[in-house]
């Protein structure tokens, strides 16, 4: 799916926490998003995945405006996952059964995705018993089985035990080759734009500053506040 | 204390009396209060939920009200009621004094504020959270609502046990609008209070453990049917 | 499995039994320690010249006296002469007898004779004396649909006769109170079975019994004292009144002080005293008479 971002700006209780005048994505990009706190990486993410309303300006999908029906095609995943009162199983499974999928091929998929993210143990269990890793283990793969054609990650793999973090950037990393997905990934962590995205967009201040391929702004950065981010001098 | 514990046992004794007075007002006590509890969570649980997820003008003012109207006193909603359903109040044509409808009436105004309330509180803490996820996975309106609905479940398990505790043991409302009526509006509480005031404590006690031990199973039961 | 859920639920049960006899318990207990040290404090503060024991005495009377204002207009004046507060609980009359037997109360004001002097008899109370009466009236509906006022406008037996024939709505205090023994003698005494759709128990006061006859308009035994103080508010008037049959007789009797140490007989004593007394007497021959234009307790005390 390929984005075009048009006038996009935010507004909360009178301040401009977002502001892009024009910013494109071409499809099966994966695009990572980077930046101080309060740079508005989290709020253009929500706005991408339609969980927020912009105040003006609008979010083009392959040139058209948002419809219902592409809802089902894209997901966002949070960074504290809400998962369902339910099994490992049926959280994994809802969207599907939202899409009125045969119940075999639900079965189907639901053990697949789950032996690939290596919690077919947990099948059984409460949701509410997990821990943090494993409880974003399953929210990925309940955003994963609707094979989405785009992806947001809402800083997904913060206050995550590395070996679950691994597994996670392996499904994602698999996922993309194998579907070719648009991601978005909002993070704090350069290495791991490094180790997944193909792109790179720095925000400040509810702009994006510079962007483009993530060894070319690593290497070469044209912008000030981006080289002195690369070089370690802005902690984020 | 020798009243409590003869009453402890007449109370069984009660229970299996085969009396056709003391079951009619068992029935009607289990009438009266599930029906005001059904109906009243009809009303509060999709009001306690719109609350809890949407923004508008005067919520707070709304919320604080509803808080206070948890604990309306109940003679004083059977009174109002009473003046609005007697032959000289605006609904008098109908001729509802006296009959377990207005019973009904009475104990689903006392009862909608306590489970909005509680679903209120419920959804404010994740019903914002439920919609999002339901949006990200691809949720219709309708498809949100029922999960709203399934995720809030212990919230709404709590709303309609303790609407139906308030109903089934207030005693102030249904005597102002029911009358205690034999035979007609006599409802187990209204039974407590005049058999006290006739000195009949041993019988008031007894009806007291009947009262205790239907609670008893009409929230057991709830609770094995919210359990999954 | 399902045994075990029936074992749990009965294990339950007798939890929840025993949870609600001790509850009930601690409230009966909390409640006799409560008054009782409510005693000691307000003798101590209020009081302090006239011994602890006789400064406060407990009167357990029937709502009529304590609704028609009687009390509040007597009472005041028993505290100046003898510096005993009395404090009034106003219950029917069956649970007055019951606290006196249960010697909770000290001194009893009501009005069932036969139930009076049954009591005394037992043992409860120390004797029983004649203070005043008022009278029982029939009232109802405007209309009067079974026409009592012109056919039975002084003779109460027939106009329960009427009643029952055309099987006209009649409430009925149904709460074994003084009115409503009154209310069963009286059908005992016509010969008739009272019941059926047309006859309403309500096990209620005599205030809310006035409040529905005049809702449901139906006929209803009151005493005039309740019927006077209310009578703005109700769509009622009085069809039957003056038959001796309807006098109701008020007694006061002093709780036997053998029943426990609580019991203040000496301030019983001193009650009973006053309100037979010249000055008692003619309070009460008084009151109502400024507000109603007639009397609503007539004395006659021996």
């Amino acid at each position: 799916m390929e984005l075009r971002i048009k006038d996009l700006t935010k507004l909360y209780d009178d301040k401009l926490i977002l502001d892009i005048e024009d910013f494109y994505l071409p499809e099966k990009t994966f695009l990572g998003i980077i930046g101080p706190n309060g740079a508005g990486k989290s709020t253009l993410a929500k706005i991408v995945a339609n969980i927020e309303d912009a105040s003006t300006g609008e979010v083009l999908y392959n040139g058209s405006s948002f419809t219902a029906e592409l809802s089902k095609d894209m997901t966002l995943v949070f960074q504290k996952p809400y998962l369902l009162l339910t099994t490992v199983y049926h959280n994994i499974s809802y969207p599907l059964q939202l899409r009125k999928v045969a119940k075999e091929e639900i079965h189907r998929r639901v053990m697949e995705i789950m032996e690939e993210m290596e919690i077919l143990h947990l099948k059984d269990q409460k949701a509410w018993t997990l821990s943090g890793g494993e409880a974003q283990k399953v929210a990925l793969a309940r955003g994963l089985i609707l094979k989405p054609s785009l992806l947001v990650l809402d800083e997904f793999t913060a206050n995550i035990d590395p070996a679950s973090m691994l597994i996670l950037e392996k499904s994602i990393q698999n996922y993309h080759a194998k579907y070719s997905p648009t991601i978005i990934m909002v993070t704090h962590n350069l290495q791991q734009v490094q180790r997944l995205c193909s792109h790179l967009a720095y925000m400040n201040k509810g702009e994006i500053v510079e962007s483009g391929e993530v060894d070319e702004i690593i290497l070469n950065s044209q912008n000030p506040i981006t080289q002195k981010f690369i070089s370690g001098e802005i902690v984020v | 204390m020798k009243e409590i514990l003869d009453g402890v046992i007449n109370g069984f004794r009660l229970l299996f009396s085969l009396e056709p007075e003391v079951y009619g007002v068992i029935y009607l006590s289990l009438f009266v209060s599930l029906s005001s509890t059904i109906i009243a969570a009809i009303l509060a649980i999709p009001t306690g939920i719109i609350i809890g997820t949407k923004e508008f003008f005067l919520k707070r003012s709304l919320v604080r009200s509803i808080y206070t109207m948890m604990s309306l006193p109940p003679v004083i909603v059977g009174l109002i009621v009473y003046l609005s359903i007697s032959r000289k109040g605006p609904l008098g044509h109908l001729g509802l004094a006296f009959t377990p409808t207005a019973m009904v009436i009475a104990q689903a105004i006392l009862v909608t504020p306590i489970i909005t309330g509680i679903l209120y509180n419920g959804t404010k803490e994740k019903g914002l959270e439920i919609k999002r996820v339901a949006k990200t996975l691809g949720a219709n309106k309708l498809q949100t609502l029922i999960l709203l609905i399934k995720e809030l479940r212990f919230s709404i398990f709590t709303g309609i046990v303790s609407g139906f505790g308030r109903a089934i043991s207030e005693v102030g409302a249904v005597m102002i609008v029911g009358g205690n009526i034999k035979g007609h509006t006599r409802v187990m509480t209204t039974t407590i209070a005049m058999l006290r005031s006739m000195g009949e404590y041993e019988s008031a006690i007894a009806i007291g453990i009947v009262l205790l031990l239907l609670s008893f199973i009409i929230n057991s039961i709830l609770y094995h049917l919210q359990a999954d | 499995m399902f045994k075990f859920k029936i074992t749990k639920v009965l294990f339950f049960m007798i939890c929840l039994l025993f949870f609600a006899t001790n509850f009930t318990g601690c409230i009966y207990f909390s409640v006799e320690q409560s008054s009782e040290s409510s005693h000691s404090i307000d003798a101590s503060s209020e009081a302090p010249s006239t011994p602890q024991e006789s400064s406060i005495i407990i009167l357990s009377t029937t709502t009529s006296t304590e609704n028609s204002g009687l009390l509040d207009a007597i009472l005041p004046i028993f505290r100046t002469d003898t510096g005993i507060e009395v404090k009034v609980v106003a219950v029917g009359t069956g649970q007055a007898l019951k606290m006196g037997e249960d010697g909770e109360a000290d001194v009893l004001l009501v009005h069932a004779q036969s139930s009076e002097e049954q009591f005394v008899a037992n043992g409860h109370g120390v004797e029983r004396y004649d203070v005043m009466y008022n009278d029982f009236i029939l009232v109802g509906p405007k209309d009067d649909a079974a026409a009592l006022s012109t056919e039975a406008s002084a003779d109460i037996l027939k106009a329960f006769t009427l009643i029952r024939q055309k099987e006209c709505k009649f409430i009925s205090r149904g709460d074994d109170s003084g009115t409503h023994k009154t209310e069963l003698k009286l059908w005992k005494e016509v010969g008739l079975e009272a019941g059926g759709a047309w006859y309403v128990e309500a096990g209620q006061g005599m205030g809310a019994v006035l409040q529905m006859a005049s809702e449901m308009q139906g006929y209803t035994l009151t005493d005039r004292a309740t019927y006077l103080s209310m009578k703005d508010d109700l769509d009622l008037k009085i069809v039957v009144e003056g038959d001796s049959k309807l006098f109701n007789q008020y007694g006061v009797i002093a709780v036997n002080p053998e029943k426990n140490d609580k019991i203040n007989n000496e301030g019983a004593e001193k009650f009973i005293d006053w309100i037979l007394s010249e000055k008692g007497q003619s309070l009460i021959g008084e009151f109502g008479k400024d507000t109603y234009g007639q009397s609503l307790f007539i004395p006659n005390a021996k």
